[in-house]
């Protein structure tokens, strides 16, 4: 045997398992784990600087599309659906990145690549996002190019994947990792779903202008056309407003700070719902210039017939806990809007409402996750949703509506329930808020169903039906969180007003529940009032109504017993006659609702059956 | 005469014991009123602490309310100053309680898991009861054999009842030599994705996927409730306190964990604590009260609805616990608990319910069982 064949024949098995090894490393790595791709790029650099050089001829330019390279792979890793073509993949993303830099005549002509910046040396070893980072910290970040911002926010990703170091000993580099996706996530809202898609097919998988035009069946035209419109929003969107926190906002060099508040329509406290979610929808859409009936949106959002209690004992966290991440958009496109949703829990601090909040992404404190996303629909002209864990007393954490933003002064603006000319937070209070829950509205949907539709009607009632009967689709996993929802939510609550049952009634809970849930019935009632079916299943509907007004009635007795808000120890346990009473109220308020969801079934049957 | 008030903020809703202990002791100390007043959860409760209310005393059912820094009094010197208290608390959870170097709170309703034999189960399928000792193979050979399932392939009775929930394999993985996080807690990194803790992990996956001896989630069952069809149950103090209160305890063996491969003793705990806030203005009166709460009335654990351990010995003595046939074997477990991840990280806590979808994912789809552990190394 020739030499060399004995040679090549003696490594294939070596080949064989160093493919098997890197197939390990990739599927590690799209998993998360930063040191299997250090691993594996450790192992191919040499190569893909090879590569590159021989594309170029020029050594240094080799070095640049490398590090380029890299960051991408890094970035996008997930998106290699074949863990075996690994080095196919990374020789494509060099090849590209070779081409986008020749075309451009020469080095950095229009755009600077990533390791441009390396030479800028940083005052701070920690990295942009650490807190109290050196203003010079922000010299070496061009807010002018999508490039610079995108390398600046990989940079620790890279310095671990291009080394192979472990960096998971420095925990300024690690959060900086970690974070890195979910703030590029954020960059990338100000596209819509069709810019982001081909922005990201462009940049991330590398897709060529020919390919993704014919993934989404258009011209290669239109996909230039998108990809310069995306970049511009880009630039437009964050060139001034990604700052480092503690530093003013860089634009040019030039110092440069920005505020801004939308005016929100007046809202009186007659006006306003006890549930503080539709609330804010309510007055979020009036802001819009589509102010609707409280009770539509009641009805059509579900919550006039949602009820749920707590199987501890009557703790008003039942009020809260659903799918926000579900149920929030779905309302939200009923009314015809598209809506962008920015959530997670922090660690190291008591996260409140787990039973909801338990399957959002931990994330971490950073200004940068949480302010730009908030500066872009403020400057639309569109109000956030957002959950205030700081709301006053005695609330202990609602919906609001953010409005406003001054970077001057470092605070937001926004709504509080017990404050009619709103109230300020923070930058850093927004920050550290636990609960991470913000919703963008994107613009109106096109071809969407009106909401006031019959059909849309039907099928709230058809919820209405479903959730009494069968209780709420949404249950949390953590264990000793439990909740008993719809008709049934009525024999829990019961079951804790007994004296021998064994738990102290949380007194600030049922008054908070009470005031929540009668006016929910009172909205309920309204709703199947305002008629848009004809005939005898309105006639029963309207029962249904009067059904609802009497347990509505019922939730209002327990709420003048132990009003909400009232100066008294809000945690303090009942009385046994007090409780006595509610018990009373509740079990008059169940025998109405169960009339009323009978009412309701039988007028959907009857329209049904008349309509079959 | 002067009425002093000490405000105590408790998370649990089962209130009776504290409303007991309170009444006796203001009847033991006239002038005094303890009031108690809820909180939901730990945020509550921070938000309480930084009002303009703070409450005295504070308690949690987990301890991730005492990691807060500054907010409890450490209570070090006061167990101290009391004569041959420090040597009376129970060794193996006080070093959990002290992991910090302080100690935060007093631990209350404490729990550690055991495994529930069904004798009936055993006897009909003509199997003999295991031993202590017995081994992980052994075991898993018997929740895949005490599985029985209808000619649809639904199950009637299983062999082994757990949850599919990453702390309750726990036990397991510290028992394989193996960890979920570094002792400081700061990293998952050669702790969740070594090969004691891939091993020992495999083998409880196994128990759905090969033996098929544990209910999948989702899976259709007709083996009723945890006390009927299951022939092994992964039991904590709780469950087993409810089959001696309702009296259906003779139809069990109690029977410590099985040992694994490296044959290490080990276990976890669960306990709550109860904590002096920094902000009291009555501490040594709260001190009083907490003693009498935690560390007296020994006639609490003689009851029969107990369902929790004590945690002192003499608290553990004069209840008759250390003679009991179930209670004692619970007792004697406690030398050998560790701090779980959930109390060492609090971030590692904050994903569980991420980490148990894996889990789901693991046990139903067949994803790999080493790589998704080395992606948990995120989640620390």
């Amino acid at each position: 045997m020739h030499g060399a064949q004995g040679q090549h024949a003696a490594n294939q098995p070596n080949n064989l398992a160093k493919n098997t090894h890197d197939r390990e490393l990739v599927e590690r790595a799209q998993l998360g784990d930063t040191e299997a791709f250090g691993e594996l790029i450790a192992a191919h650099r040499d190569k893909a600087r090879q590569w590159a050089e021989r594309m170029t001829q020029d050594p240094h330019m080799a070095d640049d599309i490398v590090q380029d390279a890299l960051i991408r792979a890094f970035l996008h890793l997930g998106s290699l659906t074949d863990s075996t073509r690994f080095l196919p993949w990374l020789h494509k993303i060099i090849r590209n990145q070779a081409a986008m830099r020749l075309r451009r005549g020469g080095p950095y002509r229009h755009e600077q690549p990533f390791t441009a910046f390396e030479s800028v040396k940083r005052s701070s070893p920690k990295s942009g996002f650490a807190k109290g980072a050196a203003s010079s910290n922000s010299s070496s970040v061009n807010w002018d190019d999508l490039d610079s911002i995108l390398h600046h926010l990989s940079k620790g990703g890279r310095q671990a994947a291009s080394v192979g170091e472990s960096v998971h000993d420095d925990p300024a580099e690690q959060l900086l990792r970690k974070e890195m996706f979910e703030t590029i996530h954020v960059l990338l809202h100000c596209l819509n779903r069709k810019e982001r898609q081909i922005f990201e097919a462009y940049f991330f998988k590398q897709c060529s202008p020919e390919t993704i035009a014919e993934m989404y069946e258009t011209t290669t035209g239109t996909v230039y056309t998108y990809l310069h419109r995306s970049r511009r929003k880009l630039r437009e969107a964050h060139n001034v407003n990604v700052y480092f926190q503690g530093l003013q906002p860089i634009r040019g060099g030039s110092v440069m700070t920005r505020k801004k508040q939308i005016h929100l329509p007046p809202w009186s406290r007659e006006q306003m719902a006890a549930n503080s979610l539709v609330d804010r929808v309510a007055q979020l859409l009036a802001a819009l210039d589509d102010p609707r009936p409280m009770a539509q949106l009641m009805g059509l959002s579900g919550f006039a017939f949602r009820m749920k209690i707590s199987n501890r004992t009557t703790y008003a966290d039942g009020l809260y806990i659903y799918d926000w991440r579900q149920v929030i958009p779905q309302f939200l496109a009923k009314l015809g809007y598209e809506a962008t949703i920015l959530c997670g829990q922090l660690s190291g601090m008591p996260v409140p409402l787990l039973g909801a909040a338990e399957r959002f992404p931990v994330v971490f404190p950073i200004e940068e996750s949480v302010l730009p996303f908030i500066r872009k629909y403020i400057d639309q002209g569109m109000p956030l949703l957002y959950f205030d864990t700081l709301a006053e007393r005695p609330y202990v954490h609602e919906w609001s509506l953010v409005y406003g933003y001054d970077d001057e002064q470092r605070v937001i603006h926004l709504t509080d329930r017990m404050s009619a000319q709103g109230k300020t937070l923070r930058y850093d209070d927004v920050t550290d808020n636990p609960l991470r829950f913000l919703v963008g509205i994107d613009g109106k949907q096109t071809n969407h169903p009106e909401s006031t539709t019959l059909q849309a009607n039907l099928n709230a009632l058809h919820f209405a039906v479903q959730y009494a009967r069968q209780g709420c689709s949404y249950s949390p996993t953590t264990v000793y969180l439990s909740y008993s929802s719809g008709l049934a939510a009525y024999e829990r609550w019961i079951g804790f007003m007994h004296k021998d049952a064994g738990v102290m009634p949380n007194r600030y809970g049922m008054s908070q529940l009470s005031l929540v849930y009668g006016e929910a019935k009172r909205q309920a009632a309204q709703y199947l009032r305002e008629s848009f079916i004809e005939g005898e299943p309105m006639r029963l509907l309207l029962l249904g109504a009067e059904a609802y007004d009497q347990a509505a009635e019922a939730f209002e007795q327990i709420s003048a017993r132990m009003p909400f808000g009232s100066s008294q120890s809000i945690s303090a346990s009942p009385q046994t006659e007090l409780l006595a009473a509610c018990s009373t109220d509740l079990s008059t308020a169940r025998d109405f609702e169960a009339a009323a969801i009978s009412y309701i079934e039988k007028a959907l049957l009857l329209w049904e059956t008349e309509r079959i | 005469m002067t009425t002093k008030v000490i405000t105590f903020m408790t998370q649990f809703e089962h209130v009776n014991d504290l409303i007991a202990a309170k009444e006796s002791f203001e009847a033991a100390h006239p002038g005094v009123t303890i009031e108690i007043t809820q909180a939901t959860d730990n945020f509550e409760s921070v938000r309480a602490y930084n009002s303009d209310n703070p409450p005295d005393l504070m308690d949690s059912g987990g301890w991730g309310l005492f990691k807060n820094k500054n907010m409890f009094v450490d209570l070090t010197s006061l167990v101290d100053a009391e004569a041959g208290l420090a040597d009376d608390l129970q060794p193996g959870l006080m070093q959990i309680a002290r992991m910090d170097g302080s100690l935060p709170a007093l631990p209350v309703d404490v729990s550690i898991p055991l495994i529930l034999i069904k004798k009936q189960l055993f006897d009909e399928a003509g199997i003999p009861y295991p031993h202590e000792g017995w081994t992980w193979s052994e075991f898993a050979e018997l929740a895949g054999k005490l599985t029985l399932r209808n000619e649809e392939g639904v199950a009637t009775q299983f062999g082994f009842a757990t949850a599919p929930d990453i702390e309750m394999y726990e036990p397991f993985i510290m028992r394989n030599g193996g960890s979920y996080l570094s002792p400081d807690g700061k990293t998952a990194h050669g702790y969740i994705d070594s090969e004691a803790t891939i091993e020992a992990f495999r083998s409880v996956i196994d128990l759905y996927r090969v033996q098929g001896g544990i209910r999948k989630p989702d899976e259709p069952s007709e083996a009723g409730e945890l006390h009927q069809q299951f022939a092994m149950v992964f039991t904590f103090t709780w469950f087993v306190g409810g089959c001696i209160h309702h009296g259906i305890i003779d139809q069990y063996e109690l029977l410590g964990l099985p040992q694994m491969p490296a044959g290490q003793p080990g276990n976890m705990l669960y306990m709550g604590g109860v904590g002096i806030t920094q902000k009291s203005k009555e501490p040594e009166l709260a001190w009083q009260f907490l003693r009498h709460y935690v560390l007296g009335r020994p006639e609490r654990f003689a009851q029969s609805d107990t369902r929790t351990l004590p945690i002192t010995r003499s608290l553990a003595e004069q209840s008759g616990m250390t003679s009991h046939p179930i209670w004692s074997h619970y007792l004697k477990e406690l030398d050998h608990v560790r701090a779980s991840g959930f109390y060492l990280s609090e971030k590692w806590n904050s994903s569980r319910q991420l980490i148990n979808e894996d889990i789901k994912r693991m046990i139903v789809d067949g994803a790999d069982l080493a790589q998704t552990l080395k992606s948990w190394t995120r989640f620390a």
